[in-house]
């Protein structure tokens, strides 16, 4: 945003400019840099903690230069470690995690990219507030739909088993999906939509040929969204499932929180990385997709 | 046609009958005992439910408890109670009137459970006469631990036996330059420490407060005295951290000799145990001190609740479930390592660490004394929301200087009556 | 074929095909609707159905298990005699304030320094980004082990050299919501980040170069040009921000457990305590009643502040 002139170095009022010019770019990166600082300790200390020894971990602290290395935390956390239930580690619960993530984020994607097709390019009286009412779902606390929840899950006899688990995370994801997906699409002029009406092209195939090429921006944003915030979920996903079913934030959440036991450090740290390795991954590849799904007017 | 019909009866008969004698026992346990020791201690059941032909599934759920009694309030509103769930205290009376609880009172009284359950237990398992549940251990909660090391330092012979040579064991300690009170400060240990506290100051305050809930002895001058050598215990005896500090690093206070007692129920003894230290060279145990000089005991037990089913399966699998969970060798097993004693009196703890040997001794003498409580800290007394309202008064207390002694035990006779 | 049965009808054939056309028409208007329905209703029991049936619980007897008697509003008088519910409610609406605001100021700042053409900028971008990727629970439960005095950020401090060194933010009554709020931030503020950015680029690079000729220094045109024209993305960080705040439990949960004592509770935690803990179904559905009612103050206001705006600009346009 600040233009630099450096031909006119040899000028005295431009030296002093390249000077300041210097100063703020110096002062820029400093602020970036502790900020980042502040960003990746907790990081640092995850990944230390599953390398180091729990006795090197309890006698020199959390956070420190790590003394030791041992491998053994990591295998011990997949597979080998007695937690919720089993003595195989956290890798059945990942799987479960995967089983229910993935649907319930394809799901959610799909019929919010649709909700956001129809209230933005098919108006109809009341569309608006539709739209408003859909959305004042990313409000509704988790415990409070937690016994709703149950009554219609047992009504549908689906409760205890992963597929009322994604119903309940698509129907709830359809808030944001939706929301996202009309903003966007809100931007994709009529006038592309009218022409292909003339031609001839009814409601679905306009959404196939011409609404979802133009998607990838928004979808990419969405599927971030709602693979992080359900594969991190707790509560859903620990009550409405049983015995070998249960998601890694169950797994996670017994290893960092035993009340009467010591805690195992290098093996939590482990777990935590192992689950947090999903979402961590798709920021990661996603990450320019996101900004650039944001930037292309996912906002309004 | 007569002898067809006849025929078809006696098929649809015999069908039925072996059905019910087919029923393979299957169960899945509901609890919250999903990691360490405690998960290893369930797993033991498993495995002799697998054993004894059984088909053994468990749902543990971590966390806090409640995360364990949301996941039963939605299974029992989705119409699939869980065949057995960990439930203790009131709460076992309150379920049963919902209606949605099993009776096991056939195999209770085919095995003979009301002669061998300890006499203050029988009212909790079976809260309209009938039994509902079955107990799996019994915990004392008026323990006091003695960092050996740390006594040495601080030149204590013995543990104190009383209020008075606690808090003067405590100003040697302070003067030796070391911690009195390991604690760690959460709603359940502050409520632990504050009610040993009241039982050994005067036991009666102790069953009227807090077995009955009587308001009227919360805002007593006997109350206000026991929030006085609370507050004398928090200021002086314990260290200004104990608000972030967990239970490891309490823990370890003791095994490093920086903290001198600690007073916390007898699964320390596990605790103690899983770390290394062995009793005598490193801790020793001894009853919370008591004023009025006999043996007494605080009450806690886990047991498993067991909920009405329509799967015959699952209802051979609650029969066999009841049975191991009484059985003499699970009781055994299940409570040596726990730190606990067996909810059956006539088990020899011969194999079982000192303090626990003394811990049987102690509950027997309590009974016969009539000393005996169960605990309000560990919620077998009275309702939970009368419970959560003094625990979130005494977790308070602990945490705010200001508050004074005559304070607290108003606030908490409001709160229990706000609840009414 | 259509045609054809149209004329065998009677009709010319430019009538057919204006009858054929209609005909299609009216069955595609239906389409957007049938494709929506479902979801639509869906959304709908979940919003309005589930609050309205906490709605009622709240006024009804309900203890351990949902009942349908009546009782009026005793929950609600049961629930604000209650200590540690004001305290929560509190909590609430104390953390959302600096929550929001400050993850606003540390998104916004974020991003422009990133936009200043820094290098590396997908580096910095994964970094303030990542925290989002992890769980509420997780982020509570490491930030735990950071604030801890006896393992964590005090202990490594000390251990350096600086013996009086004091970092306790949770162990103190009265600061530790803040180890809460730093640490919701820390959080979130990257999602702030990226929605900024995103604005910050799609500026029309007209007005800043206009604004640019007329002299302004780079403050200014931020100030008086480039932070206007993103006016609605505050609006949609705030709504995401939002959301995060009302639904605060893990953070809670794993940080300080509602203490010390009970100074950190929050009505998502309260309400959870009351509903499955304590066995008062409906004094907890009173308190999940509040916290919405707590979220209209905010959204109401600035419902009505759209229409306003709205109508002006449609009175003056």
């Amino acid at each position: 945003m600040v233009d630099a002139t450096f031909d006119l170095a040899l000028d005295s009022q431009a030296r002093g400019e390249s000077l300041r010019f210097a100063l703020r770019r110096l002062a820029i990166y400093a602020f970036l840099a502790v900020f980042a600082l502040i960003y990746l300790l907790p990081l640092f200390v995850v990944v230390a903690n599953s390398f180091r020894e729990l006795p090197e971990i309890t006698q020199n602290g959390l956070i420190a230069l790590p003394h030791s290395f041992s491998l053994k935390a990591w295998p011990q956390a997949w597979a080998h470690y007695c937690v919720a239930g089993t003595c195989e580690g956290v890798k059945r619960n990942f799987f479960n995690s995967l089983y229910m993530t993935i649907p319930a984020t394809i799901l959610s994607t799909l019929i919010g990219a649709m909700n956001g097709y129809v209230l933005s390019k098919w108006r109809f009286p009341g569309s608006e507030t539709l739209f408003v009412c859909i959305v004042l779902g990313v409000f509704m606390p988790g415990q409070i739909a937690l016994l709703p929840w149950a009554y219609i899950l047992g009504a549908l006899h689906l409760s205890n088993s992963v597929y009322g688990l994604i119903l309940v995370h698509v129907i709830q994801g359809l808030s944001f999906t939706t929301l996202f997906c009309r903003n966007y699409y809100v931007n994709i002029p009529d006038d592309l939509i009218k022409a292909a009406r003339i031609d001839g092209a009814g409601f679905w195939r306009i959404f196939v040929k011409i609404i979802l090429p133009l998607s990838p921006p928004i979808l990419i944003v969405t599927v971030i969204w709602q693979f992080t915030g359900i594969w991190n979920e707790f509560l859903f996903g620990v009550v409405f499932t049983g015995g070998t079913q249960q998601p890694i934030t169950a797994a996670l959440v017994a290893l960092a929180t035993s009340q009467m036991n010591a805690h195992p450090y290098d093996v939590a740290s482990a777990a935590v990385m192992i689950g947090a390795v999903p979402p961590l991954l798709i920021y990661l590849f996603g990450g320019k997709y996101f900004v650039r799904g944001l930037t292309q007017g996912a906002i309004k | 046609m007569l002898t067809i019909k006849a025929a078809l009866t006696g098929v649809f008969a015999f069908t039925a009958a072996t059905t019910a004698a087919l029923a393979e026992p299957k169960t899945n346990l509901l609890n919250q005992w999903s990691e360490g020791s405690d998960a290893a201690a369930i797993a033991k059941l498993g495995e002799m439910f697998t054993a004894a032909g059984g088909k053994w599934e468990q749902t543990s759920i971590a966390g806090h408890t409640a995360n364990t009694l949301a996941k039963l309030r939605a299974d029992v509103v989705a119409g699939s109670a869980p065949p057995a769930v960990q439930l203790k205290g009131p709460e076992i009376a309150e379920w049963n009137e919902t209606g949605k609880t099993a009776n096991i009172d056939q195999i209770a009284t085919a095995e003979g459970w009301d002669k061998v359950v300890a006499p203050d237990l029988l009212p909790v398992m079976k809260p309209t006469g009938h039994w509902v549940a079955a107990p799996m251990n019994i915990h004392r909660i008026n323990w006091i631990w003695g960092s050996t090391k740390a006594m040495e330092q601080a030149g204590i012979e013995g543990l104190p036996k009383t209020w008075a040579e606690f808090n003067a064991d405590c100003d040697e300690a302070i003067a030796a330059h070391l911690i009195c009170i390991s604690h760690f400060s959460q709603d359940w240990t502050d409520a632990t420490t504050f009610e040993v506290v009241v039982y050994g100051i005067d036991q009666s305050l102790f069953k009227k407060a807090f077995v009955e809930g009587d308001t009227a002895a919360m805002r007593s001058p006997e109350m206000i005295k026991a929030f006085e050598q609370y507050r004398l215990m928090v200021s002086k005896y314990m260290d200004p951290g104990i608000a972030g500090r967990d239970y490891d690093s309490a823990t370890a206070m003791i095994a490093k000799g920086q903290a001198v007692f600690m007073i916390m129920g007898d699964w320390q003894v596990g605790i103690f145990t899983a770390a290394g230290l062995k009793q005598g060279t490193d801790y020793q145990c001894g009853q919370a001190p008591t004023d009025w000089g006999k043996p007494g005991f605080i009450l806690n037990s886990d047991s498993v609740v067991f909920f009405t089913q329509t799967d015959p399966d699952y209802v051979e699998g609650q029969k066999l479930l009841a049975h191991l969970i009484m059985s003499p060798q699970f009781q055994t097993v299940f409570n040596q390592a726990k730190g606990s004693i067996p909810a059956r009196l006539d088990i020899d703890l011969k194999d079982f660490n000192p303090c626990q040997q003394q811990s049987q001794k102690d509950l027997q003498a309590s009974i016969a004394d009539g000393m005996l409580v169960r605990s309000m800290a560990h919620n077998m007394t009275i309702l939970q929301k009368y419970r959560g309202a003094i625990l979130d008064t005494v977790t308070s207390f602990v945490n705010n200087p200001k508050m004074t002694a005559e304070e607290a035990a108003n606030a908490m006779a409001d709160a229990v009556d706000a609840q009414k | 074929m259509r045609l054809n049965v149209a004329m065998s009808n009677g009709l010319s054939p430019n009538e057919s095909i204006h009858a054929k056309a209609s005909l299609r028409e009216k069955l595609g208007a239906w389409v957007p609707g049938l494709a929506i329905a479902p979801g639509a209703v869906a959304s709908l029991i979940y919003v309005f159905g589930f609050t309205l049936w906490t709605l009622y619980i709240s006024m009804s007897n309900s203890t351990m298990l949902p009942t349908y008697k009546f009782v009026g509003l005793k929950p609600y008088f049961d629930l604000w005699s209650n200590q540690r519910w004001k305290i929560a409610y509190g909590n609430l609406f104390y953390f959302s304030a600096f929550y929001v605001v400050l993850s606003l100021a540390v998104g916004l700042a974020l991003a422009i320094a990133i936009d200043q053409r820094v290098r590396g900028e997908a580096v910095w971008r994964t970094i303030f980004l990542y925290p989002l990727a992890v769980s509420f629970v997780v982020t509570g439960v490491v930030w735990s082990w950071l604030y801890s005095p006896d393992a964590g950020i005090e202990f490594l401090v000390r251990s350096l050299g600086w013996h009086g060194f004091t970092f306790r933010l949770t162990t103190n009554r009265d600061t530790a919501i803040y180890a809460i709020i730093a640490t919701g931030i820390w959080q979130s503020s990257g999602f702030a980040m990226a929605l900024f950015l995103a604005g910050l680029r799609s500026v029309d690079p007209d007005l800043v170069k206009a604004a640019q000729i007329d002299g302004a220094g780079p403050a200014r045109i931020y100030r008086k040009v480039i932070l206007p024209s993103i006016g609605p993305i505050f609006v949609a960080v705030v709504v995401v921000l939002l959301q995060f705040a009302i639904k605060t439990f893990d953070l809670v949960v794993a940080l300080t457990r509602g203490g010390p004592g009970i100074a950190t509770t929050f009505p998502a935690n309260y309400v959870y305590d009351l509903m499955f803990q304590r066995g008062e179904i409906a004094v907890g559905a009173a308190a999940a009643i509040m916290m919405l009612a707590a979220l209209a103050v905010v959204l109401v206001p600035y419902a009505l502040w759209t229409v306003w705006r709205s109508r002006r600009e449609a009175a003056h346009g």
